[in-house]
This record gives C-alpha cells, structure tokens and sequence, in this order.
C-alpha cells in the first residue's frame, strides 16, 4: 500500500486548489466548484483515514457519504440562489453582488 | 432691758418692714401717696424700734459685749459637702453703726414728706420724671404759683424703702457675702434715686455715672471676697477674726507684688470701699449725685452709702490692719482725699456741691485714720460725721426748698435756687434751718468742745500724732482748717448778710416734717460727741467715762490702747477750727458776686478736670473699644470675614469641580468622547464591509490562520 | 397612674412631638384653637417634669427614672432615657419656657399652625439632649433641634432671616460633622452607644486605633467634640452666628434660642466632654478658659456699643455664658476639689439662670418691639412714664441680668468665680471687666429706652405707645418669680445641682 501521507498530501493539494478558486474566481459558478472541489477533498481525506485506520469502524464512510449528501444539497441550493440573482441582476460576477456593503 | 433671744429675732426682722413697705408700694399702693408714705415711715419706725431695742436695750448695757455678741445664722448655699451660712451678728461696731442708722433713715424718711410737697396741689405741667414746678392756685381771686407735689411720689418711698433695706442688711450682716448683697442693692437704689428725675438728661447720666464708678470698686471687691473664700473657706466674719484664720491669711503670699493674701484681700476690699465711699480715684460720681432729690443725697452721701463704704474696712479691720502695706495706701489715699476734695469745695457756688465734696472730704478722714490704726477715732467720725452731715444735707434741702418758694414767687425760673450767690440774709427767713445748720456746720468744722465733730476729729489729730504719722497728721490739719474755712464760706453766703435777690427775700421757712428732724438730728450733732471724751483730756477727762473707746474696743479682740494725751493735736484742733471758721467769716462778709469771690480759680472750679481726664482716658477709649474694635473690627471684620469666606469659598470650589473637573474630564473626556471614538472607529472599521463575499471569505482564512500561529505559539492548542 | 410614672420621661419627650402631628389634623384657620392646643400640650410635659422633680432623690448617684426602648440594636444603639441632677435642671428649664415661649408668641398672626407645630417639634428636639444616655440618640436629637428652629427663623423673623437662618443651621450643623464622626468611632469601637459604657471604657482605653495612637485619636475626638459644642454655647470665637440669630429670630424663637438652645453647648460639654476626655480636659482648659474670658469681655464690649436693642440683648448672651464656660473650664483643669465643684455649681446655676433671665430680655424687648416696630434704641427715649409697668419689669430683669445680688444672677457669678479664682486666677481677675462693663450695657439700654426726656413720638397719635398688657405680664411673671426666689433661697435648686455635681466629677 501507498503511505497515507501521499493520500492527505493529495487531499490538501486538492483542498487549497479549492480554496483558491473559492477565493479568485470572478464567477460566482466558479465558486461553486471550487467549494465542491474542497468537499471531495475532504472526501478523499476520509477515506484514507478510514482505509489506514481501523476497518472495522465505519464511521469515515459513514461521514463521507455525508458529506456527499450534504455538498448536493448544498450546491443545488448555491446554483439556484446564483440562477435567481441572475435574473434580478443580470452578472453572475461575484464581486458585482456587494449589496451588504456599508 | 431685753432678752437676748428676743435680741436676736428682732436683729433678723430689722431689715424687713422697709423692703416689705418697698413690694407693698411698688405692687399696691402706687396711686395713694398718703398710703405710701406711711407704709415707708411706719417701716422706717419699726426699724427704728427694733433698732433701738437691740442697741439701746440690749446691746449699750452689756458689759463687754464684744465678747459675746448677738450672732445667729442659717443654712443657704449647698457647696460641696458643706453649706455656706448667712446670718446675722450685732458687735459693738455694728450696734453704734445699727443706732445711727436707724435715726438717720428715720429722719430722712419723714423730711421726705414735706420735701415732696405733701398736701400740695398738683402741678401745672409736671410730668413723671422731672421735677415739680409749681401749682398755680387761685385765692381770693388773687392767683399765685405755690409748690406742687412730687408726681412720682409713692415711687420715692419704695425706693427710699428699699435703699434702707440695703443699708440694714448690710449692717447687720454676719459675712461678707451679706454685706455684699446689701452694698450692692444699695447700689441700684442709689441708681434709681440719683435717677429719679430721669428725664432730666442731667440726672440720667448721673446714675449711670455713679453705678459704673462704683462698680468699677465693686468688681474688686469681689476678687477679694472670692480670694478671702477661697483662702478661708469662709467668709463669716467671726471665724475670719480669730487667731489662727488670721495668721493664715497673713503668711500665705499671693504672688502679687509681695502682698500676703491679707494684704491682697485687704487691698482688693479696699478698693471697694473706694469706690464706694467716694474716695480718690473714684470720687467723680458723688457730686454729680446731687442731680437727685436733696433727701436722697443726704441718704447716700451721709447717713448710709458712703458710711457702707467706711464701715465695711472698719469691719475688716483685723484683716486689712496685718499687711502694712496695704495700711500705708490706705491711709495715703484717705488723706491724699481728704484735701484734694477740701480744696475743690472752697471753690464751688452750688449748696449741694459743697457738702458732696465735704463728704468726700471727711470720709478721707475716716479712712486715713483706719489707715495709721486708728481704729476708735474712725468709727467715732464715722458716726458724728453721718449725723452733722445728714443734718447738712436736710438743712440745705430746707434752704433750696425756701428758695424755690422764693423762686415761684417771682416766676423767674432761670434763678438757681441751689446757687449760694442768689441766697443771703437767710438766717431771719429760715431761723429753723439757720441755727440747725449752724449746729451742723459748727460740727462739721469742729467747734470745740460743744460739737460732736470736735470730739471725733480731735481724736484723729491726738492717734495721728500720737503714733508719729506726721504726713498724716499735718495733711488732716490742713485739710480741717480748709473744712472749717468753706463751711463758714457756705454758712456766711447763705444765711448772713442781706438778701441778694428777690427770690432770697421771699424765701419761707419749710413745715415741720422737714424742720423736727433737722431738730432731732442737731441734738445728736452736740452731744454725740460726749460719750468719747478721752480720759486724759484737760478738764473734762473722767467726768465721763469714755464710753465709746470700751465699747467699740471691744469688736477687736484686742482692745486698742489708748493714746497718749498731748497738747499739741488738741491746739491743732482749736486752730485750725477757730482759724478756718474766722477766715472764713471775715473773708465772705462782704461777698456778693462770685467775681468777688478769690477763690473761684480755674481749676478748683472744674475739679481738677478729672471728669474731662476720665473721659478721655477711660469712657471714650472704652467706647471706642467696644465699638470699632471688638464689633466692627474684630466680630463683624474678622470672624465674620472668615466665615464669610466659607460661602464663597465653598462656592469657588463647587464650581471649580464643575467647571475643571466635571464639565471637561467626565462630560467631555469620558463621556462624549467615549461617544465620539466609538463613531470614529465604527467609520474606519466600515471598510471592511465591502459586501463581497470573497473578500469575507478571505479575511476569515486569515484570521482563523492568525489565531492558529497565536494559539500555537502560546502552546494552547 | 403607674404608666405616667414608669414612662415619665419618654412621656415628657414625646408628648409634644405627638401634640405638633395632631396638630395637622386641625381644621384650617382656626389661629385660637392653634395656639391654646399648642399651650395646653405644652404645659403637660411641664406638669410632668415637676413631678419628675418631686419624686427625683438628690442624694442618689448615677441616673434616675431610666428607660431602654430598642432602637437600631444591630450597631448598639437604643432609646436610653434617664435624668440626674444637671438634666433634670435642664429639662425643668426646658419645659418652663415652651409654654411662656408659646404664650408670647400670641400676637402672631400668620401661619400660626405652622408656628406652634414647630415650637413642638423644637421642644422634642431639646428635651431628647438632655434626656438621652445614648450617644448616637443624643446627636439624633441634637440635629433635630436645629430644623425647626432655621424654619422659624426663616419664615417669621425680621428683616435679614435669610442670612441669619442659614447661617445658624450651616454653621452648628458644620460644627456636628466632627460629632458625628467622633460618635461613630465610638459606637464601632465599644459596639454599643451607650454613654455609661462608652464613659467606664474610653477614659481608660489605649490601644491604637487603626494603626493611630489612641492618645492622638482621643485628642481628635476631643476637640471634634469640643467644637461642636463650642459652636453651640458659642464659645467666642465661634459665636458670630448668635447675634445675627437671635436678632432676626422672632420674639419666641429668641426666648428659646438663648434660653435653652445655648444650653445645649453647655450641657454637652458637662455631659460628653468632661467626662469621656478627663485628661485632654485638663490639658487643654487653658485654651477654654483663654476663650471663655474673651467671650465674657468681648462679649461685654460688642453688647455696650450695639445701638439695636435685640442685638445688645444677644451678646449679653455671649457674655453670660462665658461665665458658664469659665467655670467649666476651672473643673477640667482641677477636677475633683472643691473649688472645681463649687465653679461647677456656678456654671449649671448660671446656666438655669441665664435662661431664665435672658427669656425675659429678649420677651421684653419684643414688647417694645411689637409697639413700636423698631429696635433702634437712639429712636426711643424716656418712655418710663408711658410705660411705667413696662419700665420696672425692664428694670428688674435687666437687674437680674447684671449679676445684682438678691436675684439670681449674684449667686451663680459669684460660685463661679469664688470657684475658678484658685485655678484661674489672672483669668478670673481678667473677667471682671467684663463684669464691670455688663453694667455698663444693661445701664445703656434702660437708659435709652426708659431715662431721658420723652420722645414725643411715642406719646400722642397712632404711635402711642400702649403699657403691656396682662398677657404679657402673665409670660414675665414667673420669670420673675423665680429669679427672686433663687436669688433670695437658691438651696431648692442649688441642693439638686451640687449633689449631681459633687457625684460626676
């Protein structure tokens, strides 16, 4: 077997690659891949603890189908509230959605 | 004669029915003068009787009385764990003293009557407060003013009343704490008399004048009477006058100028009686006392106030008589007295004057006497003195009282009936008064051997020689030869010659009520004088026993010697008298006005401007004192200025907190700026809010990697 | 019965305060029912004190007719009553003048309910001095007394009661401050306030108090006392407040102030300061003496060269209490000879005296006051035969106020300086000018208001001047009364005083 550490490097590359598009990209659609990406991340993460770890316990899978579940939910949630503003404000550019500036 | 309890009761009530008749008068009887002045005399002659039957029935016929004498006492201030006792004690001294008191108030009391002008109509326009100015009446249609009775008539004799209390007490008295009281309530009536007129501006000021002097004595007097308390735990005076009491008070120093505690307490008592009897430095009050009523002076100024005065050192003679010092000032202001006064009243115009600086005059006498240890010869001249002057003073009451008849008369009311150059010629006007007069003027002069005066000055000359106190004796001489000298001035102005106005010529013998006394008073001006004709005397000596010198020797416990007999005091006494009567006569013969009149200098006149000097030494400085420095300057100025600097102050510091503290540090500083950094820094932070979420996002990875770097750092995670 | 006389002295406290509250139930504008309720109630506590005096036993030590209610028994405090010989003195005193206060004080017209609650009040206030035994009670009632006289000076005096009102209460409430505190170090360090307990610990008492020297402390508390006391006699020189007090008072109000307010000051130096700091008593009596002269000279001085009648009766308040203080002073410094005791006797009879004599000067002075609406005495003049029954009270009161023997004023002057002549002499000798010039200024008013010629401005017209009338007589009479009769027999209260005396100090 590979070390685990290949498999948490893997996953906190892919974790701040996330998290770099969640924090540069212009569209708000781009965000949102960039949060789902950090989900899988997490994913991965849990996985490998649960496979280098004890077996029995199935507490990773468990939490990653979870979070599976709850990135859908999310992501379907964040692309209709982006479809929505779409049609108020015709951009999907975040920076453009400053409406709680002071 | 009595018994001796009864003696001794009757010594207590003596001093009773005058201030009973006094509370009766003032509360009751006030409009009714009949009633009034009968209640005074009947009080007046039971103090008399019971004077008489103490003295005369009991006392005078005592052999060796002093050694056991009346004394009765009581319970009265609780002090401590003992009580101070008052009582009453009738010795020798105070027997003789007791007679010629009860006799004197007596006459007085009944002159009063007809000097008020009892039975005369009301005045015209007298008022209550001034003195009477006559009536007019009308009789058979022909209309002319008569005397007119005294307004405030039944006032008088309450005052007279209370002021023969006063004396009484005082002479009966057992302590000095008594005989204080008794001085001191004949003080405020000697005020309330000499004020009697008190709207007379004149007369006002005289009583004042005269309780302030007087005063000024007694405030000493009662450092003394506190000191010998103190001292003695006493201040009865037949514990004080015992051996060991005395030698006490005479070995303990008080700390002051080398005095024993006698000397102190002697000088301090003295003092007093300085004041009290008129003596230098404190005479200035007793002839503006003249302003009263003529009885009143004689009252005050002979038979009793100033006798207080002389009769309270008598008392304490055994105390005073241990310190020579004290002994050597008292018979140099006695002397010093009696001339300074003698040399005034050969220089004053007003009847009155002349007998009130005559009084001052003998009573220097008497004082200097006790001061060279002539006991005897003091309290003889003390009593001869109060009868010839009570005579004096009644008699010139009786001459003023012609006059102002004189005076109505004409109508010519700017004539000084008390003025001896308006009078003259008197003697065929007034033969009553006249040769009563004369008796008493003769005494006062003393006229050998047939004047009472005689007999007791003599005895001074004879102690005064006698003992080698030649400054004493040559002052005194003098000083008699100057009595003798005015009182002739005085005699020959008023009654002989011819009359020198018309008001003198119309000029009316008094009524009986004012001449029987002075008829009682003259018989005792000529034979008091017997019952103290030394033993040793040419001729007369042991005809009669010298009955004074036993009896009044025997108040001290031992008896003092008696002098030795020399021609030399008794020529003195002849010349001097002879001498002084003579000059006078021939010199005022053909006097009419006082431009004729040598004597009349400058500063005789003024009495040595020692009311001018008090004035500006003692009453305007005072005046000043009190006003400027402690109101002004020191109460309103200073303590009040303090004060008054709290207000302010407490003001000036209330708003300096406000203003300094308050205002700028906890309303602005604290409180607005608090406000004002909260509102700047809310701006600066708003910038955060930019409202874009990627920004939010950003901030919130960095701080959230800060607080891992802290945490870590800090070990805490 | 028996209730009266187991509750004499709460009854004798109370009693007015209760009259003053049904007082405020009265029917409005009913001035004669007002002022006979006001007299009636104040009679009783007189009532009651004369029978407290008959039953009191001179020959017993220590405190009489003693009564405990529980007050504030957390800190220690309780309502203690009791009387010996000096506070039964003041409480006679006390209740006399109420009455005669009230009785004076007739002739007012506005807001007379006001007036007579306040007298009632005031009453309370005094008598709780005298009768309380716990300190903390003592100085509740010390203040009480000041509020209504500042009320009664406010709204019924003369022309200046502004100032004169606030000056008074400012100052004798300035000069508690240091009371209180000294109170309160007491009642925390014995945690209790009462005065016999307080009196058997401090004198003895030398620990240090908070890290201080309880000599240093006790020399603090001493003149924290003294000075509250000193303001209220009025020592000179804290007596500035008096003159214009008294002067801008009305009538009844200046009765009560000179007669039994100053009182106050006396009683609580004989009472706190004497026997709590015997020591520092001793030590510093110097200073009291020292200003216990100057109180009786300057006293003297300041009252000769007043020209406003009421004025010069003021400070011959001043002066007169000065002899009270002399001869406290004389027992602090040689307290337990007899000397000590005779100058006390002195000072308590000077006290009872000078209230009775000053009552009645100031009583008279408002009689002349009400006819003729001045006080200038250069605007009088020979009023004597206008007035004669005015004329001889006057003299007879003033007599009694100079110190004449045969009144009572002698007998005190004299015990207190034949007391302190052996312990202060040259201060002794020095206050007889101020003798001499009490003469002087009581000798000034009646001349200018009775001797002289008449000014005819009081004589005729509307300004003539009306002879006083019986009421008037009826408040003077038992004044007079009674200073003749101390002044000819003083044992009945002299007895009482030296007992009480004799067993303090």
């Amino acid at each position: 077997m590979v070390p685990l550490s290949w498999y948490l490097i893997f996953s906190a590359a892919l974790f701040s690659i996330g998290l770099f598009g969640v924090l540069s990209r212009r569209n708000a659609v781009a965000i949102l891949l960039g949060i789902e990406l950090m989900l899988n991340s997490v994913n991965v993460n849990l996985a490998a603890f649960w496979r280098y770890g004890d077996v029995m316990d199935i507490a990773g899978q468990v939490f990653a189908i979870i979070v599976f579940a709850v990135a859908a939910a999310e992501v379907s949630v964040g692309l209709a509230l982006v479809i929505s503003v779409y049609r108020r404000r015709n951009t999907v550019i975040a920076d453009d959605l400053n409406m709680l500036k002071w | 004669m009595i018994h001796e309890e009864t003696a001794k009761l009757l010594t207590w009530l003596i001093p009773l029915p005058p201030v009973l008749a006094f509370a009766l008068i003032l509360l009751f009887t006030n409009r009714n003068k009949w009633l009034s002045h009968t209640l005074a005399i009947g009080a007046a002659l039971l103090s008399w009787l019971t004077s008489m039957l103490v003295t005369v029935f009991f006392a005078f016929r005592i052999e060796h009385f002093g050694d056991h004498p009346i004394e009765d006492s009581i319970n009265w201030l609780p002090l401590g764990d003992s009580w101070f006792r008052v009582g009453v004690l009738i010795d020798p001294l105070s027997a003789l003293v007791l007679f010629f008191v009860a006799w004197t108030v007596l006459a007085i009391f009944v002159y009063s009557v007809g000097y008020h002008n009892y039975g005369q109509p009301e005045g015209d326009h007298d008022h209550k407060g001034l003195p009477p100015h006559g009536a007019t009446v009308e009789e058979h249609g022909h209309k002319h003013v008569v005397p007119s009775v005294e307004p405030m008539y039944a006032r008088f004799f309450a005052f007279i009343g209370l002021f023969a209390f006063g004396m009484f007490t005082l002479v009966v008295s057992d302590n000095l704490l008594t005989l204080f009281v008794g001085w001191e309530i004949m003080g405020l009536c000697s005020y309330l008399l000499i004020g009697f007129w008190y709207a007379k501006p004149s007369a006002r000021d005289a009583a004042v004048k005269a309780f302030m002097t007087t005063r000024v004595g007694d405030v000493f007097m009662l450092l003394g009477i506190a000191y010998l308390y103190s001292v003695t735990s006493t201040l009865s005076f037949r514990t004080i006058f015992t051996e060991s009491v005395l030698h006490t008070l005479a070995t303990v120093p008080s700390g002051f100028l080398g005095f024993s505690a006698a000397g102190l307490i002697g000088l301090l008592l003295f003092i007093g009686t300085v004041g009290k009897s008129a003596q230098f430095p404190l005479h200035v009050w007793l002839p503006d006392a003249m302003e009263g009523p003529t009885p009143v002076s004689a009252m005050i100024h002979a038979a009793t106030m100033v006798s207080a005065g002389v009769y309270a050192v008598i008392r304490m003679f055994p105390l005073i008589s241990l310190d020579e010092k004290t002994m050597t000032i008292v018979a140099f202001i006695g002397a010093f007295t009696a001339i300074f006064a003698a040399t005034i009243a050969v220089a004053q115009n007003d009847i009155k004057r002349v007998l009130a600086y005559s009084t001052i005059s003998q009573l220097g006498f008497m004082i200097a006497a006790l001061g060279i240890h002539a006991y005897i010869a003091a309290v003889f001249h003390l009593i001869t003195h109060a009868f010839f002057k009570a005579l004096l003073f009644l008699g010139s009451g009786s001459v003023i009282h012609g006059m102002e008849h004189g005076v109505l008369h004409t109508g010519n009311h700017n004539v000084d009936p008390q003025d001896m150059f308006n009078m003259g010629g008197l003697k065929n006007k007034m033969p009553i008064t006249f040769w009563t007069f004369l008796i008493g003027g003769f005494a006062l002069s003393g006229f050998p051997l047939v004047t009472a005066g005689f007999w007791s000055k003599d005895e001074i000359f004879a102690d005064a020689f006698g003992n080698g106190h030649w400054t004493v004796f040559i002052t005194l001489a003098v000083a008699a030869f100057l009595t003798a000298f005015y009182t002739m001035r005085q005699i020959t102005l008023t009654f002989l010659g011819e009359p020198r106005t018309k008001e003198a010529e119309h000029a009316q013998e008094t009524p009986w009520t004012m001449t029987l006394p002075l008829v009682i008073l003259s018989i005792f001006a000529i034979g008091y004088g017997w019952v103290g004709i030394p033993e040793h005397f040419p001729v007369l000596g042991g005809l009669v026993p010298n009955w004074l010198h036993e009896f009044v020797g025997g108040t001290l416990v031992e008896h003092p010697e008696v002098v030795e007999f020399s021609w030399t005091p008794l020529l003195t006494s002849f010349v001097v008298a002879l001498g002084g009567l003579a000059l006078g006569y021939f010199m005022y013969r053909d006097v009419n006005l006082p431009a004729e009149d040598k004597l009349q200098i400058g500063f005789l006149k003024n009495k040595y401007y020692f009311d001018e000097i008090y004035d500006t030494i003692f009453v305007k400085p005072a005046f000043w004192f009190a006003e400027k420095f402690v109101y002004q300057f020191l109460d309103k100025g200073v303590i009040d200025g303090i004060l008054h600097l709290f207000g302010p102050a407490t003001n000036e510091i209330g708003a300096g907190i406000r203003n300094y503290f308050d205002l700028p540090i906890i309303n602005r500083f604290i409180g607005d700026g608090s406000a004002d950094a909260t509102y700047w820094f809310g701006g600066k932070l708003r910038a955060i809010q930019t409202g874009r979420i990627q920004q939010y996002l950003m901030l919130t990875l960095i701080i959230f990697i800060a607080i891992g770097i802290v945490l870590y750092f800090f070990k805490l995670a | 019965m028996d209730f009266i006389s187991t509750h004499l002295l709460s009854l004798i406290l109370f009693i007015p305060l209760f009259a003053g509250v049904i007082m405020l139930l009265l029917p409005a504008d009913e001035n004669k029912l007002y002022r006979w309720f006001a007299l009636g109630a104040s009679l009783i506590p007189l009532i009651l004190s004369l029978m407290a005096w008959f039953q009191f036993e001179s020959n017993k030590p220590g405190f009489q007719l003693e009564e405990t209610y529980a007050w504030y028994s957390a800190i220690g405090s309780s309502l203690h009553l009791g009387v010996d010989g000096l506070s039964l003195t003041m409480v006679l005193l006390t209740t006399l003048l109420i009455p005669l206060a009230i009785l004076a004080s007739f002739n007012i017209t506005e807001k007379v309910k006001a007036y007579m609650m306040l007298f009632l009040f005031l009453e309370t206030g005094m008598l709780g001095v005298f009768l309380s035994l716990d300190l903390l009670v003592f100085f509740v009632f010390w203040e009480v007394g000041l509020v209504p006289m500042y009320f009664l000076i406010n709204q019924w005096g003369s022309a200046n009661r502004n100032y004169a009102s606030l000056k008074f209460l400012i100052y004798t409430m300035g000069g508690s401050l240091g009371l209180l505190l000294a109170i309160q170090l007491l009642g925390v360090l014995f945690k209790t306030y009462d005065l016999q307990t307080i009196i058997a610990n401090w004198s003895t008492y030398s620990d240090p108090i908070a890290g201080i020297p309880a000599n240093t402390v006790k020399t603090i508390a001493f003149w924290a006392f003294v000075i509250a006391f000193a303001i209220k006699v009025p020592v000179w020189p804290f007596h500035t407040w008096l003159p214009d007090a008294h002067t801008e008072a009305p009538t009844a109000g200046s009765m009560i102030l000179a007669g039994v307010l100053l009182k106050l000051g006396a009683y609580g130096f004989l009472r706190l300061v004497l026997p709590l700091y015997p020591v520092e008593a001793r030590i510093f009596a110097g200073a009291l003496a020292f200003l216990a002269t100057a109180a009786i000279v300057f006293g003297a001085f300041a009252s000769y060269a007043q020209t406003d009648f009421k004025r010069l009766v003021a400070y011959s308040s001043v002066n007169h209490m000065g002899f009270v203080m002399l001869g406290i002073a004389a027992a602090g410094l040689a307290s337990g000879t007899n000397d000590a005791t005779i100058a006390l006797n002195g000072a308590v009879l000077q006290m009872f005296n000078h209230g009775l004599s000053a009552a009645g000067m100031f009583f008279l002075v408002g009689v002349i006051y009400d006819r003729t609406h001045t006080r200038n005495l250069e605007e009088y003049g020979g009023l004597f035969p206008l007035v004669p029954v005015y004329g001889g009270i006057l003299i007879f009161t003033s007599m009694a106020s100079l110190g004449l023997p045969g009144l009572n004023g002698f007998i005190s002057e004299f015990l207190v300086v034949r007391g302190s002549w052996p312990i202060l002499t040259a201060y002794t000798a020095i206050s007889m000018l101020g003798l001499l010039f009490t003469g002087a200024y009581i000798l000034k008013g009646i001349k200018k208001v009775l001797h002289g010629s008449l000014n005819q401005h009081w004589a005729h017209g509307e300004h003539k001047l009306t002879e006083i009338n019986t009421r008037e007589i009826l408040v003077m009479a038992p004044l007079m009364a009674l200073i003749l009769w101390i002044g000819i027999y003083p044992a009945w209260i002299l007895d009482v005083i030296n007992k009480a005396v004799g067993m303090l100090f």
